[in-house]
């Protein structure tokens, strides 16, 4: 049996409903777009094998639902993750300033041990409509949001023409391997039995 | 009580009520207990089963000859893969946050979508201050336990009663205590992205080899451990010796022979539950660094066991002694390994001067309790197992084994659990039912029986007769003794009643072959 150590990374997709955060990951594991849109109901999960530096690891996506109704999924979904990216779309301001609120959202939910450096990825996604023309929040304007919120990675995507993609999760990966890595010390007891009176279970005695 | 009260008890509660659905615990199919209405119904709805069983069975079939493989198999699937899907039985284990811990079938890591799906669902039930037991879906049952920050799933189209499903949960919980210990979950509060699939690695023989012993060994839903038959001379001789390494700081002292034991004794005040047993024997006899007989025969690991002590280690000593009989001594000091190696040699000297180990043997080659030899009424003097065991080279004995359709009245076979003592006595399978197929339907009968007999709801019973297609069975539970007895199909109720009663009269008289018994003058 290989004994290789395999890590599993549990990666929290989040964002406003119909900035692609199901196209982004339909894109990144199955290379595949589709124009129609279709509302993620409570959350969809996928998971994709990932190589970096020479190691095999698993990335567990779970990309939840945009609307608000679906938020009481709260903790249980949050929990546990190793990352989580924020998606907004470059022709919607109000899919960028809601990027606070997802943000706050997650933190309190799923309040890892440090969430000052906790890592996000924010992605601004559908970069090929009308040519960037319809653009409306710049790559300045973005940029700047991260950095004050202790410089997240951010990329530019179309999940339509595949774009930066694979970039931008081989960055999403790399962020959640690294936190991954301060893993909890297993320390078991050992029974002391002069010290006291051990839990007694049924029977054998006579 | 005498016998001639149980004997009374019996046949009173049978025949005062020979139809009443209460004494029957399988609401929903018929819900009778009498021998001719309602079989009706349970004849067409076996039909369509078998049906649809052939399809499914073809896939399991296909790789489970007649000898189980241990360890994980089918490592190439999915939950994409359609004969993952049409797997009967699948156990998964996950943590809080969704993170695959443990399946059955298929790469875990390629199940990490499958195995959020199942954490979403927990928690999204648990979110609204409630807890997800049940769901049915068609064929299908979701069976779901919580501990703590570990989920534990069952997906069955068995028909294994619900119950039965949960204790299967609990019993592979309670295997990850054997190696972990509960201090596992301190390791998620601190860290709910805590993987502890790394403190697992190598251990999937243990697990896989446990769910299959759920098909095979009734201890898995009696909760009740077994004795290899042996004289009551040879037992004491066994228990003497393990008594003496006892008194010098050793906290149970176990001598074993598969899954049955030959004796066992504990510290003062400490006992130990049959669970614990089942799952400490399964520990040892599935991983295969514990069995390399005469290379590196002894070890030294810690162990917990869940039912003495869940949060703590204890450290256990394992000798094996021949392919088939070995020794656990469990202390709570870590470094106790050189008095206890010197504990193993005092034992095996006694146990080679005393011919324990080859009566052993020998009674491993007997087996236990024949049908065929239970001893015809009216009942004169004291029996014993040895009647065909010793000597075991009779003519008779051949004969007997080689031509074994039954006992009489029909009876096809038994299991007796004492509630005391916590063991039961199993006998042995006729040729009517021996493959492992056969077996396996046989035990999952007993076990439907059981969860009935037991069920909160409706229960407890008394008294349960049942007949369908495949066997006639009966259960009879009083305050001392549960009786599970399958006859064959045609058997006379009258006649299967009175074969009962024999049955306990014989395990009565052979009580000090086929149990460990505490009154003994080496009493802990």
């Amino acid at each position: 049996m290989p004994s290789r150590r395999r890590t599993l990374l549990k990666v929290i997709i989040l964002g406003d409903s119909g900035v692609g955060k199901t196209s982004l990951m339909n894109q990144y594991v199955n290379k595949k777009f589709s124009n129609q849109y279709k509302a993620t109901i409570g959350a969809d999960f996928l998971t994709k094998e990932v190589q970096f530096e020479d190691r095999l690891f698993t990335l567990q996506i779970w990309d939840t639902a945009g609307q608000e109704r679906f938020q009481s999924l709260g903790v249980a979904f949050y929990r546990g993750a190793d990352c989580c990216v924020l998606v907004y779309d470059v022709n919607s301001m109000k899919s960028f300033d809601n990027l606070n609120n997802w943000r706050e959202e997650f933190l309190i939910q799923a309040s890892p041990s440090d969430p000052e450096n906790f890592p996000f990825v924010v992605i601004g996604n559908k970069i090929d409509i009308d040519g960037g023309n319809s653009r409306v929040v710049s790559e300045k304007k973005a940029r700047a949001w991260c950095a004050s919120k202790g410089n997240i990675p951010y990329f530019e995507t179309s999940a339509k023409e595949g774009i930066n993609v694979e970039e931008a999760f081989q960055c999403i990966a790399k962020n959640a391997l690294k936190s991954g890595e301060e893993e909890e010390l297993y320390l078991p007891d050992t029974i002391d039995v002069g010290n006291s009176s051990q839990p007694r279970a049924t029977g054998c005695e006579c | 009580m005498t016998d001639e009260e149980r004997e009374g008890e019996i046949r009173a509660s049978l025949e005062d009520a020979p139809s009443s659905p209460g004494s029957s615990g399988y609401a929903g199919e018929g819900g009778s207990t009498s021998a001719t209405s309602g079989s009706q119904f349970e004849i067409q709805h076996q039909e369509i089963e078998d049906d649809t069983r052939i399809e499914i069975d073809r896939i399991s079939l296909s790789d489970s000859h007649t000898s189980w493989i241990p360890g994980k198999r089918h490592l190439d699937e999915d939950d994409a893969s359609i004969s993952w899907r049409k797997r009967k039985k699948h156990f998964f284990v996950l943590s809080h946050s969704g993170k695959p811990i443990y399946s059955r079938y298929g790469d875990e890591h390629r199940l990490a979508g499958f195995s959020a799906t199942l954490q979403a669902i927990i928690s999204f039930v648990e979110s609204g201050g409630d807890s997800i037991k049940l769901v049915r879906a068609g064929r299908h049952q979701v069976v779901f336990l919580v501990k703590g920050p570990i989920y534990l799933v069952c997906i069955s189209s068995t028909e294994e009663p619900y119950e039965s499903l949960r204790g299967q949960l609990e019993l592979i919980y309670g295997q990850m205590l054997v190696i972990l210990t509960r201090s596992i979950n301190r390791c998620f509060e601190k860290n709910p992205k805590f993987d502890m699939t790394p403190l697992l690695g190598g251990t999937e023989t243990v697990f896989s080899s446990l769910i299959h012993s759920f098909s095979w060994n009734p201890a898995t839903f009696l909760h009740a451990y077994t004795c290899l038959p042996l004289s009551y001379a040879t037992r004491q001789a066994a228990g003497a010796i393990l008594q003496d390494v006892a008194d010098s700081g050793v906290l149970f002292a176990i001598l074993m022979c598969r899954h049955k034991v030959i004796s066992l004794v504990g510290a003062q005040k400490a006992s130990l539950h049959p669970d614990d047993m089942l799952l400490l024997a399964n520990f040892v006899m599935s991983s295969e660094s514990f069995r390399q007989v005469k290379l590196t025969s002894e070890s030294f690991s810690p162990i917990c066991l869940p039912r003495y002590n869940p949060s703590a280690f204890l450290y256990a000593y394992i000798d094996y002694f021949d392919a088939d009989t070995y020794l656990m001594l469990l202390t709570t000091s870590s470094d106790a390994f050189y008095n206890l190696k010197d504990c193993r040699f005092r034992v095996e000297m006694v146990l080679l001067k005393s011919s324990v180990l080859s009566e052993v043997q020998r009674s491993l080659l007997n087996g236990g309790m024949h049908v065929e030899d239970l001893p015809p009424l009216p009942h004169s003097g004291s029996s014993h197992l040895g009647q065909h065991m010793l000597p075991s080279d009779s003519p008779d004995r051949f004969k007997e084994a080689n031509s074994g359709i039954g006992g009489p009245a029909g009876l096809w076979h038994f299991m007796y659990r004492s509630i005391y003592l916590d063991q039961y006595v199993s006998s042995e399978f006729p040729s009517s039912i021996n493959t492992p197929q056969q077996q396996k339907r046989l035990y999952r009968a007993y076990q439907k029986l059981f969860a009935s007999m037991h069920d909160k709801g409706i229960g407890p019973h008394k008294t349960q007769f049942r007949r369908d297609e495949n066997y006639v069975l009966l259960c009879w539970v009083t305050q001392d003794f549960e009786l599970y007895a399958a006859f064959d199909p045609l058997a006379d109720k009258a006649s299967a009643i009175k074969t009962c009663n024999h049955v306990c009269q014989w395990i009565k008289d052979v009580e000090n072959e086929i149990f460990l018994l505490g009154a003994s003058p080496f009493s802990w």
